[in-house]
């Protein structure tokens, strides 16, 4: 298993609309929710901004992990977006976010997802992985980018 | 100069990973050696252990949940949040190798904890077993204890309440050797132990070798699992088979085999030979037949020693006619979980809280003849227990036997006194009762040991367990 697995091209938007926090959270939930991946969206919304507000998943660098862990989850997902203008994800570093990536799991998830959302999460710490990621513009260039 | 760090946040899903990944890449830029732990949704991977400890310079906790220190004691921590890790990993390390490290003294004071902590490592894994089956043990039994309040034969009544409430009794009762073997074996060797260890727990109450069963087969279990762990080695794209496939069919298989015919079969011809034994024993002396049963009921509670003198005493009921030795058995099966309640009462420094708690539920156990009230302390420290409960019950067996007490029911406790002609010689079967529970109680209370002692010890395992 690997990023494709959990990242499928029906949920990878290059073209947020949204300008701020909360909008980008719901435009990425909607992606996710349409794909047919959540059982309730509003709950889920809720438990992701229940986590932003432990502390912001902005993690500077240009990129946010908005993620939560709920009963509203059908299956372990990726979600992704790109914003053109960049977002103010309330990063500690006071940049703007660029790339998104809206992490769902649901409550009981068996360790082989939680292992690539894990080397997910791990490669986004890498300079080369997020100047692909930054660069691409296809789905199949977000998934060579985490080949890197 | 090496370096250890922990990292962990709420969800366990993305933090946990970006802060380890951040330090390690860090750490190879500054070359520094640094091992990571991630404590994320999957449990603690890249496992720090006590070699590490021994070698570490400082240890750097980036984390948002609670992390157990314990283990660190002696190193200096720099904790922080895991988004720190994150934002500045670099800092992090500079300000973890500028720690200064404790002296030499205490180095040695710790390698000789830890050479202590590996002969009580057994212990902690009895412990964790032992806490999660007390509250199966108090539900059940309590429940149990309800029905009988409806009439000794209420339960008997299909449809009944009484006997929706013996069923759920019953229920907890058939989970908790299960679920002590199983946190045995989970307490051992993680999640993957739970499914031989229970599987395993549950084949012992089945083949009827009881809650010594289950202590053996949780052990064998976790052991087992750990070994398979170490020695099965698959291809990196099948790694996910293992803990839902490979360990749980392989182990689980390997005790079974282990519980139906290794030890299965023995028990079975151990219970038959114990009850041809005890017919046998029948003309002889009554007081000594007292004795003897009771050291067999309280010597495993449940198991097949108990299960060979709970059936050779109902079988002399089994025309209706009132019986010496169904009156020794039942007393001998209540002295154990009262004379615990009381040692519990009498000396409370000798039991955790929890147990104390577990010692009242003991008392409602006892007086409804539920023998497994004392299991949880039997288990928690056998050697200490079991030999003081069956001293209680074989004085109590003896006593019933010379008083001539006798009993027309199988089971019920202190709910079958009233009954007319249930029992012969009320005042002295009660007196028989109290004696034993008194004698069980100074028993337990002398040989086991103050809980302080027992907690340093327990602290100390704790810090081995990495």
């Amino acid at each position: 298993m690997d990023i494709k697995d959990l990242l499928s091209p029906t949920r990878v938007e290059f073209n947020l609309k949204s300008r701020n926090k909360e909008d980008v959270v719901r435009e990425l939930v909607d992606i996710l929710y349409r794909d047919g991946k959540l059982y309730n969206k509003q709950k889920f919304i809720d438990a992701v901004f229940k986590r932003e507000n432990e502390f912001s998943t902005g993690i500077g660098m240009g990129i946010a992990i908005p993620h939560g862990k709920d009963e509203s989850v059908k299956e372990p997902a990726i979600t992704f977006g790109m914003s053109k203008e960049g977002i103010d994800y309330k990063a500690y570093d006071g940049t703007l976010a660029y790339l998104f990536f809206l992490i769902s799991v649901p409550l009981n998830s068996d360790d082989m997802h939680l292992k690539v959302l894990s080397m997910l999460s791990r490669k986004l710490m890498h300079d080369e992985v997020r100047e692909a990621l930054m660069k691409a513009k296809s789905y199949e260039e977000v998934i060579n980018a985490f080949e890197k | 100069m090496k370096l250890l760090a922990v990292t962990s946040c709420p969800t366990g899903i993305a933090h946990t990973f970006m802060a380890a990944e951040s330090l390690e890449k860090a750490a190879k830029e500054m070359n520094v050696d640094i091992k990571v732990e991630t404590q994320g949704s999957i449990g603690a991977e890249n496992a720090i252990t006590y070699d590490d400890i021994k070698e570490a310079h400082a240890v750097i906790i980036a984390a948002d949940t609670n992390v157990d220190l314990q283990r660190f004691k002696g190193l200096p921590i720099v904790q922080v949040h895991a988004q720190d890790a994150i934002k500045d990993p670099k800092s992090l390390i500079m300000r973890a190798m500028k720690m200064e490290k404790r002296d030499y003294v205490n180095e040695a004071l710790e390698v000789k904890a830890e050479k202590k902590a590996q002969l009580t490592g057994a212990y902690k894994h009895l412990m964790t077993g032992v806490s999660y089956m007390i509250p199966f043990v108090v539900a059940g039994g309590i429940l149990i204890a309800f029905s009988f309040a409806f009439g000794i034969h209420a339960s008997e009544q299909k449809g009944s309440f009484a006997a929706a409430l013996s069923q759920m009794g019953n229920g907890a009762f058939s989970l908790m050797v299960p679920i002590l073997a199983g946190y045995i074996a989970y307490s051992i060797a993680d999640r993957p132990g739970l499914i031989p260890g229970m599987v395993g727990g549950l084949l012992s109450t089945q083949i009827g070798a009881g809650f010594l069963g289950g202590i053996i087969v949780g052990f064998a279990s976790g052991y087992l699992v750990l070994l398979l762990k170490k020695s099965i080695k698959l291809p990196k794209t099948m790694e996910g088979l293992m803990p839902v496939l490979i360990l749980p069919l392989i182990s689980t298989f390997i005790i079974g085999i282990l519980m139906v015919y290794i030890i299965g079969k023995p028990v079975a011809a151990i219970n038959a030979g114990l009850t041809s034994w005890l017919k046998g024993l029948t003309g002889g002396n009554a007081i000594i037949l007292g004795i003897i049963l009771g050291l067999m009921m309280a010597f495993d509670m449940g198991g097949p020693l108990n299960k060979a003198a709970y059936t050779f005493a109902v079988g002399t009921i089994a025309a209706g006619q009132p019986s010496m030795v169904m009156a020794a058995v039942m007393a001998a099966g209540m002295t154990p979980p009262l004379g615990i309640f009381l040692a519990t009462i009498i000396a409370k420094n000798k039991f955790t809280n929890e147990e104390r708690e577990a010692g009242k539920a003991a008392f409602f156990l006892g007086i409804s003849f539920i023998s497994e009230g004392a299991i949880p302390f039997a288990a928690a420290d056998p050697l200490r227990v079991i030999p003081s409960i069956m001293l209680g019950s074989a004085v109590t067996g003896a006593l019933s036997m010379l008083f001539r007490c006798t009993l027309a029911v199988p089971h019920g406790g202190i709910f079958v006194l009233p009954i007319p002609n249930a029992v012969g010689g009320l005042l002295l079967y009660t007196v028989s009762i109290i004696v034993g529970t008194i004698v069980t109680a100074f028993a337990v209370a002398g040989l086991k040991k103050d809980i302080s002692k027992v907690s340093v010890v327990k602290s100390k395992s704790k810090a081995n367990s990495l």
